[in-house]
């Protein structure tokens, strides 16, 4: 009959295009590989200079000069015996526990990314969430030997903390006659 | 029909090509994604500790200033210290300019160094800041690369420091 005839020519199809499918994706599978890898390696410097200069260097310049000013007071007032010494220690030791993670600007583009993979079912970033993991753990001792409670809902410092204890050193130097800037 | 024979040939290439662009555009994404935080992390370590000894030079200079004290080793000691820290460039030499001569390391060992004997000078027990750092910069040059903020290498285990 015909139909024989038929049904080996469509499987002999079906044969080709599978063939054709696999080959195909093959080939582009390796050159995605390959090609990310490149692309990857290519634009790694440029982000890393671009995150040293416009987000790193400005906000630890700015974190590192208010602890440097705050730490000298607390140990020159602390010989002077003055009443702002309390002041100068709370303030020192504030800025001392805030950390970069706590101030720092979020990557939107990062954030954005791994959204999409997220709906594509791959994780991103892992060794963001390492780092992240690493200070909980470290906030966690510190809780511990610090003897309070295990809570994890105690607040990490925010922006809006670190512009509070700016003003404060402010103010303490504004009352000790001091001009940092400019003497 | 026409029948193009020669592009038959090369359709391996064809679809090799056509997933490496697709891939490098990905790639380029996580490479600027990492590339950033890598940066942020460093350019922040780097300019804290700076602006540290920055913020110390001026408190004491401005402590100086107000009580009419004229002590000149102290002084001589936070101009110089104040100077280093001004040449300390802001943005990753490697981008701006490749055949710069500016020593980042040797800068920054003049920086530390300078900053501790303005300690000394101070009476000031040179911070545990100054003993952290100090162990740093001494030990670490000789067993790895001080700074790999040029990354020539960029593979995982490179960047990461």
């Amino acid at each position: 009959m015909d139909s024989d005839w038929d049904e080996e020519v469509t499987s002999d199809l079906h044969a080709g295009e599978a063939e054709w499918t696999k080959m195909s994706s093959e080939f582009t599978n390796t050159g995605y590989r390959e090609g990310i890898t490149a692309g990857k390696e290519a634009a790694l410097q440029e982000g890393f200079d671009a995150g040293f200069a416009q987000v790193g260097v400005p906000i630890g310049h700015e974190l590192g000069l208010l602890r440097g000013i705050a730490s000298v007071l607390a140990a020159f007032l602390s010989s002077a015996t003055d009443q702002g010494q309390e002041e100068a220690r709370s303030i020192s030791s504030a800025l001392s526990s805030i950390r970069f993670s706590d101030i720092a600007p979020r990557d939107l583009e990062a954030e954005e990314h791994a959204r999409e993979h997220l709906e594509d079912g791959a994780p991103e970033l892992e060794e963001i969430d390492e780092k992240k993991k690493m200070e909980d753990l470290e906030d966690m001792l510190n809780r511990l030997s610090a003897g309070k409670s295990l809570r994890a809902d105690e607040a990490r410092p925010t922006l809006e903390d670190l512009q509070h204890l700016r003003e404060r050193l402010k103010n303490l130097m504004e009352r000790l006659g001091l001009d940092v800037e400019r003497s | 029909m026409d029948f193009d024979l020669e592009s038959l040939v090369h359709l391996e290439q064809t679809f090799y090509d056509f997933g490496y662009q697709d891939g490098l555009e990905h790639g380029r994404i996580h490479g600027l994604i990492e590339g950033r935080a890598l940066g942020r992390e460093k350019g922040f370590e780097m300019w804290e500790e700076l602006g540290f000894y920055e913020g110390f030079a001026k408190t004491w200079r401005a402590i100086y200033v107000k009580q009419g004290k004229e002590d000149s080793r102290a002084g001589n000691h936070i101009r110089h210290l104040l100077d280093l820290i001004s040449q300390f460039p802001k943005q990753n030499p490697s981008s701006s300019d490749s055949s710069s001569s500016l020593d980042i390391s040797r800068l920054l060992r003049q920086i530390r160094s300078r900053y501790k004997a303005l300690c000394s000078t101070l009476g000031a027990a040179a911070s545990l800041r100054a003993a952290d750092s100090a162990d740093d910069s001494v030990e670490q040059p000789a067993t790895r690369k001080p700074f790999v903020w040029p990354l020539e290498a960029p593979t995982q285990q490179d960047l990461s420091f």
